[in-house]
């Protein structure tokens, strides 16, 4: 028989292998994803670097250009916002198939409030003149503040939630089928609602969308004429401009003029620039026919003539007081905080930094390329911190771990799981309220299609991201991650040359099942079945 | 040991269900720093005695006393009040998350409003470690995963759990059941320590006649939902202890019967 020698008593950490500095790291769930979206951000870089440039710097290509990196952006933080509310759901054990059309249904509201009003009115069957339907109006407000507006919106919107909740815990049936049973019925809703509320005077059918909305957000102050939208501002007669402009402090508009200065060089500079390329294009284009012809006499004066090419630069535009008077108004903050919050932009000064001292947010013809993020990135920045807090920190995140995780274990130690779920069911309607509550404001418009297919865009996020399906297991930076690859894949595959744009929906694909397998053998390695 | 003042009394206890009576009259006597084991057959009643005495069923008659006075428990909440706490054999544990998050499940220590309060993991963990280490297990990281434990290493958070949360009389239903053998030792260890305590009474349930002969002071033999025999752990002859285990029938005939199965 052979034994080891008992003599020294083993102990219990003497089983752990000493642990490595990058293995923190490597056991991090995240790490997957993390190496994807790192991979997805190479591959929209170097292949939106434009044929025949070349450069070992991801950031050089078109990419990631202000613009572009703006509008990406927009795309990743609205999934994420949705993935968010998703994603907490999931943790708990719980599916939300209706955010899609809670999307649809908040912006719907929203707009319908903000477009006509809100009125409570109330049905009843009158005898007078036969038997038909009465209404009784028991209030109205038109002219609906942005706030107020979102505020009545989440009324309905996080009641949905609640209800959807509250059947799931009461009768025990899944989730899957009641949220399946909540997009039906809301995106049916939205879309009788808008016919309805849209119907023409002769009663034919009205459109499926709202728009007319007032540019709320870029509603300002001009002294001497109230508010105004800055649109509506800038089209002022000239006389009241330059009345306008005699209000402003000497050294605003100094700084102005030199602002606008600068910005018609950089015009006329690129302008420059550009006829000069194009002039040589032309000249470069004779010179192949050239070669090809053999006419070595044409060939060596078009040489010449590409080698001494010279244009007359382009002037730069004077600044006239009009112009200032226009830079000004968009200088001016809006007079509607809570539709800029939603709406608006964001880091402006930075993008205006980007512009005027380093001299990289420029187009091609010389102007600012992006005037700042859409705000949508800092609400989906806001809402993920607080749920970061949340889930690992508090006392509410250990309830939606154990509540997923194990639900009786959770009950017989007094969490209130039916709480637990119900609240993130509404908070998974908040989180589509404010998705909608951003498009809206930002494109002054809504109709029935939005948010379609957003929630299983959201559900793929979140398990990209690491969250497990069957609830527990999950955290707020793996649906961030998950969400940022979502929105970047498409980007991505769109500047891989000879593919076809659509090959995202592959990758995604393909990514999602891997994701999950992954996600559930991390599960599988944590309650030791592995 | 005799003038010592049970922690909890059963009189004449009954519990009906329907028009069949699971338990029919037991009555038995728990004092504190005390092992009491609970032996008997398959459907003896055993479970039904603790489901009773922790909450979840309601007592058809009898009295239960804990420390004098007469209680009736409606819920499982209102009897983890009264300071008894139930290990069931499930545990009531999230594999998924750590140790610490499962020692305070439900009743995390926080700063700050309601359910939103921050937790404070540091004291957490810290208080953790300590009570773990009273019933015997040292863990290295409080942050590991439930499910990366032992099933003994589970068994003594779930107990540590009960005790450190104010429970006087500890419930253990079968803690032995589906564990090795050096782990069924383990949690025996741990039952041993919570005794030694001196202030927590124990009713351990088991069908295993060597575990309670290790750990218990007192026996209370249950057959067809009546106690078909008690006593001193040093009064019970090895014999008696099998006999009684059976439901009374004689080992011998056990033997017997045994070698008539072909
Ligand atoms: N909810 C119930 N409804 C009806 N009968 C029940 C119920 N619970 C238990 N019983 C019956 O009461 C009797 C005692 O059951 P109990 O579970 O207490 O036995 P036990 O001693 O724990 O057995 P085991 O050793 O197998 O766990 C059994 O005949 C059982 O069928
Ligand atoms: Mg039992």
């Amino acid at each position: 028989m052979s034994s080891k020698s008992l003599n020294q008593p083993r102990k219990e950490s003497d089983l752990y292998d000493a642990k490595k500095w990058y293995s923190a790291i490597l056991a991090r769930p995240e790490v997957g994803p993390v190496g994807v979206m790192l991979l997805l951000f190479g591959m929209l870089g170097y292949f939106s670097i434009p044929a025949g440039d070349f450069s070992l710097n991801p950031f050089s290509g078109e990419g990631f250009n202000a613009l572009a990196i703006r509008n990406n952006l927009r795309v990743i933080s609205q999934l994420g916002i949705v993935a968010i509310g998703a994603g907490l759901l999931i943790i708990s054990g719980e599916f939300d198939l209706s955010i899609g059309s809670m999307i649809g249904f908040a912006g719907g509201v929203m707009a319908m409030i903000l477009r006509w009003g809100f009125a409570v009115v109330i049905p009843y069957v009158s005898f007078e003149g036969g038997l038909h339907i009465e209404t009784f109006t028991l209030f109205k407000i038109t002219d609906v503040s942005p706030l107020l507006a979102i505020c009545i919106t989440l009324c309905f919107t996080l009641f949905f939630g609640w209800l959807q909740g509250f059947i799931i815990v009461k009768t025990g049936l899944a989730s899957f089928i009641v949220t399946l049973g909540g997009l039906f019925f809301l995106r049916g809703l939205t879309e009788v609602c808008y016919r309805a509320f849209n119907k023409k005077p002769d009663q034919t059918a009205g459109s499926t969308t709202v728009t007319e909305i007032p540019d709320i957000k870029n509603i300002v102050n001009i002294p001497g004429h109230g508010e105004l939208e800055r649109d509506v501002a800038k089209n002022l007669p000239q006389e009241q401009l330059l009345e306008l402009l005699k209000t402003v402090p000497e050294a605003t508009v100094l700084k102005l003029t030199e602002k606008l200065t600068y910005i018609n060089e950089k015009v006329a500079a690129s302008k420059t620039l550009l006829l000069k390329s194009k002039g040589v294009k032309g000249l470069e284009k004779a010179l192949e026919n050239a070669i090809a012809s053999g006419n070595e006499g044409m060939v060596a004066t078009l040489q010449d003539k590409i080698a001494n090419f010279k244009i007359d630069p382009a002037t730069a535009k004077i600044v006239t007081d009009v112009d200032i008077a226009k830079a000004y108004i968009d200088t001016l903050h809006s007079a509607r905080p809570v539709a800029n919050f939603f709406g608006g932009d964001i880091m402006e000064p930075l993008f205006d930094w980007l512009y005027f001292t380093v001299d990289w947010n420029v187009n091609n013809y010389g102007n600012q390329f992006a005037d700042g993020l859409y705000s949508c990135l800092m609400i989906w920045f806001l809402l993920a911190l607080i749920c970061y807090v949340l889930l690992s920190q508090t006392q509410a995140g250990n309830w939606i771990y154990s509540t997923g995780g194990n639900l009786n274990a959770a009950k017989a130690n007094g969490v209130p799981t039916n709480k637990v779920k119900i609240s993130l069911f509404m908070f998974s309607a908040f989180c589509a309220t404010m998705f909608a509550a951003c498009q809206v404001f930002e494109t002054n418009t809504a109709d029935t299609a939005k948010g379609n297919l957003k929630e299983l865009e959201a559900i793929a996020a979140a398990v990209i991201g690491g969250v497990v399906l069957t609830g527990g297991f999950g955290t707020v930076v793996g649906i961030i991650v998950g969400a940022a690859i979502f929105g970047i894949a498409k980007e991505a595959f769109f500047y891989i040359p000879g593919v076809d744009g659509s090959f995202y929906r592959v990758f995604l694909g393909i990514v999602l099942l891997a994701s999950a397998l992954t996600n559930e053998n991390i599960r599988k390695r944590v309650i030791g079945s592995v | 040991m005799i003038d010592k003042k049970p922690l909890i009394e059963i009189n004449k206890l009954v519990r009906k269900f329907g028009s069949f009576t699971a338990l029919n009259g037991v009555s038995l006597n728990v004092y504190p720093g005390e092992v009491h084991a609970l032996l008997g057959d398959n459907g003896a009643g055993k479970s039904t005695l603790i489901k009773v005495l922790s909450g979840i069923h309601s007592a058809t008659d009898g009295i239960i006393k804990v420390d004098g006075e007469e209680v009736h428990f409606n819920s499982p909440r209102e009897a983890s009040d009264a300071g008894i706490g139930t290990v069931y054999q499930d545990l009531a544990l999230n594999a998924l998350t750590s140790v610490t998050r499962n020692f305070f499940l439900g009743r995390e220590i926080k700063k700050g409003p309601g359910a939103f309060g921050i937790m404070q993991m540091n004291e957490m963990n810290e208080i953790t470690i300590r009570e773990m280490k009273k019933i015997g297990i040292s863990i290295a990281n409080p942050e590991q995963p439930v499910g990366t434990m032992s099933g003994g290493q589970r068994q003594t958070l779930a107990i540590a759990r009960a005790i450190y949360f104010g429970a006087k009389i500890l419930i253990l239903d079968e803690p032995t059941s589906s564990l090795g053998q050096k782990q069924q030792m383990e949690v025996l260890k741990t039952v041993k320590r919570v005794k030694n305590l001196g202030n927590i009474a124990i009713i351990l349930i088991t069908h295993n006649e060597i575990h309670a002969r290790l750990v218990a002071d007192r026996f209370t033999f249950l057959s067809l939902g009546e106690v078909i025999g008690s006593g001193l752990s040093s009064e019970l002859g090895g014999d008696d202890v099998k006999r009684l285990m059976a439901g009374g029938a004689d080992i011998g005939d056990l033997a017997k019967e045994l070698e008539n199965v072909t």
